[in-house]
């Protein structure tokens, strides 16, 4: 918008804006170091050159339009700032006091970011405010290419109205945190005993200390960082201490086992292993002739007694429903960690020995009718004998009765190897049901 | 910012309400018992839940604490840290009267144990802390509901009160800080009079002639020692193969239990209770040693179980929330203590993280923070953890077999106490001061002790933790003289250079 086509007339005027919309756009920078001063300087603040484009780096200053000691409210122009493209008003954001102006009237070339002047807030006594010290103009601009205004900064920050604006400063100021850490940032605090024997002990000069790297917690310049820079220690040491650290400070929420709200009244330990079971474990097939007829007399005497025709799904769901109680644990069965604790106090005899299946047959016709797919599984000793090959799809939702609806069909299941006992026991189960007593599972 | 500035306002205004209008509020109050929505339900009056509700009164929010005990303070103040601290200082001082005084000059003639004053000066500790906490409520503002509070849903809570009747509370935040029980010994009901947990074993009506404690960790070398100090023939059967609970460094364990050893308790460590038979006059365990050992019996005219403790949500009716918790009954939260219901957080023993009272008071006031400000903050590397037999153990950051486990190298530093001066004229110079630093940096890594008012010293070591001090810096930090922390000093010379005084 600075840089809208007009004539040069009128040129001035048009860029007559008020900074807060170049201010706008720099928020986000201004508004991370405002939060560093904001907490120090609750009294007098520093009024820095503040940046009205996005590319100007320095700043003449025309006129203060406001003298030292007067007051001004929210929206009075502060001062005019001349700069390469346009002469700019620079407006307050909220009310305040001038305490101090530093740089006076046709100051020129004066850096983005350099105290310009002193403020401090409404009511505030000025005579008995201290000036704080200058933090701005330290920072080199050629370096950091976006200017630092903590003024602006401060006023934002105080003058917060909107919750977006507030979530701002905090989420920057992690990133900052990070760049500092990078480059080393200044250290402010007084140093650790160790790391100020090191300096005078090597003689270096009070400039090194902003060249090390800090790993400490908040930035803090620790015996390593020295180290480190002096050579004497592995220069990528300290970060990873520094590292470690950070994983230990925080909570191991990683490989939480949510319990699953069980079931009422049965309190049987569910499914632990089975679910877990890594996809390389071998699988096996097994698979057990049943005869239907049973469970199709059945079926035609529900038909003609009570007229309601249950199709042979119902039976063979109930059936694996029944079967799937309580078979013995596999082979690999990993015990939960009561069950460990159990076994700690000498308890394991007392446990159970037995857990719920999920198992779900896979029905077809005996003999199998000639499908590609199936072809592969014919020979019946193989099957008896839990050999025949592997099959992909076994767990099914669908299990239907796909086979010829009379007579024999085949129950087939694919099961990890170390299963196959507590599978073989569910499809025997299966058959018991299904042939003796089929009636039970629908009455 | 503003959001909290105006929460600020509002709080004054309608304290200044209830100073003039009193007679309005209370009208108010009970009209709205069932309208009024909180800026916070806490439920749970323990030093998670007490802690959370200061904070948050001194933040400006309108803070209900639900506690169904009856008196504030949870396990710590009530049945725990608390109790138990007051009957090891008063039966060392009699053991001491007893045992240490003739060579110290020190003649005293018939000493008797009063034990009912004993339990009553452990009462009169326990009341006076209870009560300052429910002064604290007032002073803050919070409200404070004696009853059990469970979820009706996502934003009620239904309070049975303790004096009969019923409630309920709605909150724009709650925070579940229900805290932890003792972990029963399956197989061995605990009646609190011949089998007892923590609980019972601070308030025993007569000294037992023998004691067999289940669990060598913390909670059970403390009342070992009380008991033991009063006249008890104390055994503690553990099944690990060392003392103190597995956060303890391997060699500070071994040091403690030689030294408990030395007063009088004796240890099974790698010893299994198979089971516990409490037919006859006395409760039988039968014990199997874990290694080779064979299978002996034990009696004892009481048992204390103190194998660990577990989250307690009990009729918290968490079934009407979709708030999960994990296999071990932890409620599941996320790293700003969020349950899988964003409004509902969990803090304390009841979800993840050591069950200690000084972790939960720290996210206690982080959960506040988070919730007025966005952030808080727990640094959980550098919890400290403190047992308070004599001498006392403390430890804060890794220990010796973690960091060997993890492949990390490090440097470690010990002082004996028996080198300090201010020990040897207390003639207490069991134990010492171990350092654990990483071997190129020299930043502390760890902080092990055994001895004297270990438990005081912790927080030097906590403090060079938090800032990422070195060895050195330590070391180079003035000590007073004669004091014991001058070993802290010197295990710090120890560790990267030399100590002076060895």
């Amino acid at each position: 918008m600075l840089r809208s086509p007009v004539t040069m007339a009128s040129f001035s005027r048009a860029c007559r804006v008020s900074a807060r919309l170049a201010r706008r756009a720099l928020a986000n920078d201004a508004a991370v170091r405002g939060l560093r001063t904001s907490s120090a300087a609750r009294a007098a603040q520093n009024f820095t050159m503040p940046a009205l484009s996005p590319t100007m780096t320095e700043g003449n200053i025309a006129s203060w339009r406001v003298k030292e000691g007067e007051k001004f409210t929210a929206g009075d122009v502060l001062l005019e700032i001349e700069t390469d493209k346009a002469t700019m008003d620079v407006e307050a954001q909220e009310d305040g006091i001038m305490m101090k102006i530093m740089q006076g009237d046709g100051s020129k070339g004066i850096q983005v970011g350099t105290r310009i002047a002193v403020l401090a807030e409404e009511g505030d006594d000025i005579s008995a405010l201290e000036i704080p010290a200058d933090e701005g103009g330290k920072q080199s601009p050629k370096q950091d290419n976006k200017p630092s205004t903590p003024e602006q900064a401060q006023m934002i920050d105080e003058n917060n109205n909107t919750e977006t604006k507030s979530e701002e400063p905090v989420k920057i100021s992690r990133q900052e945190a990070t760049k500092e850490r990078a480059k080393a940032a200044k250290q402010t605090r007084p140093l650790l005993p160790s790391v100020q024997h090191l300096i005078k002990e090597h003689g270096l000069p009070d400039s090194a200390v902003d060249e090390m790297t800090p790993t400490g917690p908040n930035n803090r310049l620790l015996k390593g960082d020295v180290l480190a820079y002096l050579g004497k220690i592995d220069a990528k040491t300290p970060q990873q201490i520094s590292e470690r650290w950070d994983h230990n400070s925080h909570l191991d929420l990683t490989n939480i086992k949510i319990s699953i709200a069980e079931p009422k009244g049965a309190k049987v330990p569910e499914k632990t292993a089975k679910t877990q079971a890594p996809a390389p474990t071998p699988v096996t097939s097994l698979s057990l002739p049943i005869s239907l007829q049973a469970a199709l007399d059945i079926q035609k005497k529900v038909n003609a007694t009570l007229g309601t025709f249950l199709p042979l799904s119902t039976f063979i769901a109930r059936a694996t429903e029944l079967a799937n109680d309580e078979l013995p644990l596999p082979a690999n069965y990993q015990p939960s960690a009561d069950e460990l604790f159990n076994q700690v106090l000498g308890l394991d005899k007392v446990g159970t020995k037995v857990s719920r299946g999920k198992y779900l047959p896979q029905v077809s016709a005996f003999p199998p009718v000639p499908r590609a797919a199936q072809s592969k599984k014919a020979d019946i000793i193989d099957i008896l004998a839990g050999t025949a090959k592997k099959s992909a799809s076994v767990r099914q939702n669908g299990a239907q009765a796909s086979g010829v609806p009379s007579g024999i069909n085949l129950f087939s299941l694919t099961v990890p190897k170390p299963e196959e006992k507590r599978a073989k026991v569910f499809l025997e189960r299966v058959k018991l049901v299904l042939e003796n007593d089929p009636g039970r599972l629908v009455l | 910012m503003l959001s909290s500035r105006l929460i600020g306002r509002t709080a004054v205004r309608s304290a200044f309400q209830k100073s003039t209008m009193p007679s309005m509020i209370s009208a108010r109050r009970t009209y709205a018992t069932e309208a009024e929505q909180k800026d916070l339900v806490i439920i749970g009056g323990g030093v998670a839940g007490y802690v959370a509700a200061i904070k948050a009164g001194q933040e400006g929010l309108k803070v209900t604490c639900i506690e169904k005990r009856g008196t504030l303070g949870g396990t710590c103040l009530n049945v725990g840290c608390i109790p138990s601290k007051s009957l090891l200082n008063n039966s060392h001082l009699y053991h001491q009267i007893l045992h240490d005084s003739k060579h110290r000059g020190i003649e005293v003639g018939d000493v008797k144990l009063n034990l009912d004053q004993l339990m009553k000066a452990k009462d009169t500790s326990v009341t006076g802390l209870t009560k300052g906490v429910e002064y604290l409520f007032k002073k803050n503002g919070v409200e404070y509901i004696k009853g059990t509070g469970s979820f009706q849903d996502d934003h009620t809570i239904k309070v049975a009160l303790n004096d009969g009747g019923e409630t309920s509370v709605s909150g724009k935040n709650i925070i579940i800080a229900t805290g932890s029980e003792a972990s029963p010994f399956p197989g061995l009901e605990i009646d609190e009079k011949r089998v007892v947990s923590s609980t019972g074993a601070l308030s025993l009506a007569k000294v037992p002639e023998s004691l067999a404690v289940i669990g060598g960790g913390i909670i059970g070398l403390e009342m070992a020692s009380v008991w033991s100090r009063l006249g008890a023939k104390v055994t503690v059967i553990e099944f690990m193969d060392q003392i103190g609970g597995p956060g303890m460094d391997t060699e500070v364990a071994k040091s403690i239990q030689k030294i408990l050893k030395k007063q009088g308790i004796n240890f099974k460590t790698s010893t299994k209770v198979v089971n516990g038979d409490t037919s006859s006059e006395k409760v039988k365990l039968n014990l199997d040693a874990a290694k080779g050992g064979k299978e002996e019996s034990l009696d004892a005219d009481v048992v204390l179980v103190a194998i660990g403790r577990r989250p307690y949500t009990g009729g918290l009716g968490l079934e009407n929330t979709s708030v999960e918790v994990d296999e071990r009954g932890r409620v599941v939260i996320d790293s700003e203590y969020r349950t899988k219901v964003p409004h509902i957080r969990c803090v304390g023993d009841v979800t993840f993280g050591p069950m200690l009272a000084h972790k939960a008071e720290e996210e206690a006031v982080a959960v506040i923070e988070y919730i007025k400000k966005g952030y808080g903050h727990v640094n959980y590397g550098c919890i400290p953890s403190v047992m308070y037999t004599f001498p006392e153990v403390a430890w804060v950051g890794q220990s010796e077999q973690d960091l060997k486990k993890a492949g990390i190298k490090y440097r470690v530093g010990t002082f004996p106490f028996s080198a300090n001066s201010r020990a040897k004229t207390n003639l207490d110079t069991d134990g010492m001061v171990k350092m654990i630093a990483d071997p190129e940096t020299d930043r502390l890594l760890g902080v092990h002790i055994v001895g004297p008012n270990a438990g005081e010293m912790i927080a030097e070591g906590t403090l060079a933790l938090e800032y990422g001090a070195s060895c050195e810096d330590i070391a180079r930090t003035c000590h007073a003289h004669p004091t014991l922390a001058e070993a802290f000093k010197e295990a710090a010379m120890a560790t990267y250079s030399k100590p002076i005084h060895m």
